[in-house]
């Protein structure tokens, strides 16, 4: 049947999984194309930002590069679109759509058909919206939570569970066998954004005089994140009047990182606890942790360590956190049956 | 075996895509537009009444044209008498608004009368309606539209923080199984919050309304933070709760309250406000003040969201109530953007003993700070829809 879908799709459809982040979102396409893009959408204010930009809209770096002339919105930040937003919905719709044109080639005028991974709270809260979202873009589409994506792109799917660790929020999913319910699923809000304004105080508060933005402290996180101990100090340039000056924020990025360990921790054990005993050590040996925050240094590690304590426990890391959601979607993209697309 | 195998995992595949499928299905029977540009079964009805609809309506309009000027009569009858008219009309004021038709509209095909949405009143939507430039300098088109920023558009700036520990000297407030008192708590914390927001660098003017163990009404302290020029009001308190077990946090903001509990909480915070009739009068005039709630809504979704994701780390069963509104006085009456938070609940013994220790109180201090400090940053740096973006020396305010 999968096969079916599939040859028929490459003919008609453009099949694609996209996975919506708080932070990143991502395109998986059955063409071969990946492509990722910053959740970050803007339009310009004025007349006059729109002919000094010389686009109505923009999106993801470019969109953070020139955003003094923009409305920019971020969104999910949060892991959910804001209710009553009409603004962020419509960043949504044309977040979507940017993705989709980035796997298209020229001329290519086939429909689409995706599969698109949201944050669990967000598909809690805003199916609808999301849905509608989307639907301008599509032939046919599901909506399913990210974490469960990656679960399905992984072959996570039974007695497993998943650690989606992204800007706006972690994410938490318990496989067994079936689509996870709100009860197999959790969401914490002290995820990379948070160690962002974490380390950005710490750091202020260390070299007060010294000038440095949000990116740039999102910048050295990205590149030097770690928890435990340090395997290297580290040591950045930051402007000081003017003159880059190197600075050691070994400690400040230790204590900004390990900052998410204690509800990442508490949140497993618990939603862990709450399965089928007979399972539970199954479960802690079958961790699969993805999502940028992922790529921390140590994470796994410092996690499996204090699962540990509880039995047997085994945390591995997905090979590609950057597009494990998308290709997940596509995946499941791929092996949905013909009927399901037609009814939907 | 390795085929059974691969039955198995395609077996659950197969029940994991029916799941996924049921559960879209449920998604897709909620009630949202459908795709406007997809040929589904469902849009070909509507495609086929559109059509008819699209033929009766150049039908009528040649039937206008070869019967003559009737629809013209008509108007020329009801602006000779409205109150007539009216009495013949089902639909209401219509004819008294066609009478306002000019003859240029008559003399066309299909003369378009002055329209009126009988849902929103008197307002008009006629397509030829001029555009009033009277409007341009119409502030409430800003000061209504929740969808800007008023705190942006304007560039407004924080100096002012009235920090206001609740109750206080004969008013005990919340008193927890073991005798601590809510007054004493948010008090303590509140002087901590004062020290925090004062060094942070950015040269905050922060203000106690009471900075002791004295009695204070609720008229005292909208009257302080007024007089003070505060541009933003932040009242602690320490809830308490019938169910001695449950720990909740919660901040709120100014409007009707969204339900009963909130009521009930509003009444007791209210309890001998000392403000009268018409003091209250003038409150009520600052309802509609969208600037007042966007910030205040800001305001308390980021003190919420620092204050609970960091309790919870001590209390894992902490409930997250959000960000509530209630028509609590002294947030109405306060001009600036105004939020009170209920920090936790001193009814829950564990609770209280932490409230006890000077570790806890100063690490809710710190809580309540980053969150301040957040909405500061954000608003300072003129950020969209809660993005921050903006550079670091301007948040300093050079």
């Amino acid at each position: 049947m999968a096969e079916k879908t599939v040859k028929k799709a490459a003919e008609e459809m453009l099949i694609a999984g996209i996975d919506l982040g708080t932070s990143r979102s991502a395109i998986s396409a059955i063409n071969g194309r990946k492509k990722w893009v910053e959740s970050y959408v803007g339009w310009p204010k004025d007349f006059i930002a729109r002919k000094v930009i010389g686009a109505p809209i923009l999106f993801g770096e470019e969109a953070v590069n020139r955003r003094l002339s923009l409305d920019l919105y971020r969104p999910l930040q949060n892991g959910v679109i804001k209710e009553g937003t009409a603004r962020d919905e419509e960043a949504v719709k044309e977040l979507i759509h940017h993705l989709i044109q980035l796997v298209q080639s020229k001329n290519d005028d086939r429909k689409i058909r995706a599969v698109v991974g949201v944050p669990a709270e967000s598909l809690k809260v805003n199916k609808v919206a999301l849905k509608k979202a989307v639907a301008e873009y599509a032939e046919s589409l599901f909506v399913v939570s990210e974490p469960f994506a990656v679960a399905y792109g992984v072959n996570a799917l039974d007695n497993a569970m998943v650690i989606d660790v992204g800007a706006g929020t972690v994410d938490f999913c318990i496989m067994h066998g079936t689509v996870p319910s709100e009860d197999d699923q959790r969401t914490v809000l002290t995820a990379g954004d948070y160690i962002d304004q974490q380390l950005f105080s710490f750091v202020e508060e260390r070299y007060p005089d010294s000038d440095f933005t949000l990116n740039m402290i999102r910048r050295f996180k990205e590149k030097y994140s770690f928890v435990g101990e340090p395997q290297k100090s580290v040591k950045v340039d930051i402007p000081v009047n003017g003159k880059a000056t190197k600075h050691d924020i070994t400690e400040e990025m230790k204590r900004a990182c390990e900052s998410i360990l204690p509800a990442i921790i508490e949140s497993t054990l618990e939603l862990i606890a709450k399965f089928d005993p007979e399972y539970q050590d199954e479960i802690r040996k079958n961790i699969v942790l993805a999502g940028g925050g992922s790529q921390i240094t140590g994470l796994a590690d410092c996690l499996q360590d204090a699962l540990s304590e509880y039995g047997p426990s085994k945390v591995n890391v997905v090979d590609d956190p950057l597009f494990g959601g998308a290709d997940g979607a596509l995946a499941l993209a791929q092996d949905m049956p013909e009927e399901y697309w037609t009814d939907l | 075996m390795a085929t059974r195998d691969v039955a198995n995992s395609v077996n659950l595949k197969n029940t994991i895509l029916q799941g996924v499928y049921d559960q879209n299905l449920k998604i897709k029977n909620d009630p949202y537009e459908p795709n406007k540009n997809k040929t589904s079964r469902r849009g070909k009805p509507v495609s086929k009444i559109l059509i008819l609809v699209f033929f009766a309506v150049v039908l009528f309009g040649v039937w206008q044209v070869h019967t003559g000027n009737i629809a013209m009569d008509e108007m020329d009858r009801v602006a000779a008498d409205p109150a007539k008219a009216e009495e013949s009309s089902s639909i209401g004021p219509l004819p008294a608004v066609a009478a306002e038709t000019s003859e240029s509209e008559s003399l066309s095909f299909f003369p378009i009368p002055k329209q009126v949405s009988y849902v929103m009143g008197l307002i008009d939507v006629s397509p030829s309606v001029e555009f009033n430039t009277d409007r341009l300098l119409d502030y409430s088109l800003i000061l209504n539209n929740e969808a800007v920023r008023v705190s942006s558009v304007f560039g407004l700036d924080v100096r002012t923080i009235v920090v206001d520990p609740g109750h206080g000297g004969k008013d005990p407030g919340a008193i927890g199984a073991l005798g601590t008192m809510e007054k004493d708590i948010v008090l303590d914390i509140a002087k901590g919050l004062k020290h925090n927001l004062e060094t942070s660098g950015r040269r905050y003017n922060v203000m106690l309304t009471r900075d002791e163990d004295k009695t204070m009404s609720l008229s005292e302290r909208v009257d302080f933070a007024n007089a003070a020029n505060a541009d933003l009001f932040i009242s602690l308190h320490v809830n308490a709760l019938p169910q001695k077990r449950f720990n909740v946090t919660e901040t709120y903001y100014y409007g009707p309250p969204s339900d009963a509990e909130t009521l009930k909480l509003a009444e007791q915070e209210n309890k001998g406000s000392g403000i009268s009739t018409k003091e209250f009068e003038n409150m009520i005039r600052k309802i509609s003040n969208t600037f007042k709630e966007q910030e205040s809504a800001n305001l308390a979704m980021d003190i919420q969201h620092s204050l609970f994701t960091n309790v919870k780390k001590y209390d894992k069963d902490i409930t997250d109530a959000g960000i509530k509104i209630a028509p609590l006085v002294v947030l109405l009456g306060v001009n600036a953007p105004s939020v009170l938070v209920e920090i936790s609940c001193i009814t829950k013994k564990t609770e209280e003993l932490k409230l006890n220790m000077q570790a806890y109180r100063e690490e809710i201090t710190t809580f309540l700070t980053q969150g301040t400090m957040r909405y500061l940053n954000r608003r300072n740096l003129h950020v969209f829809e809660g993005e921050e973006n903006g550079r670091k020396d301007r948040k300093k305010g050079s």
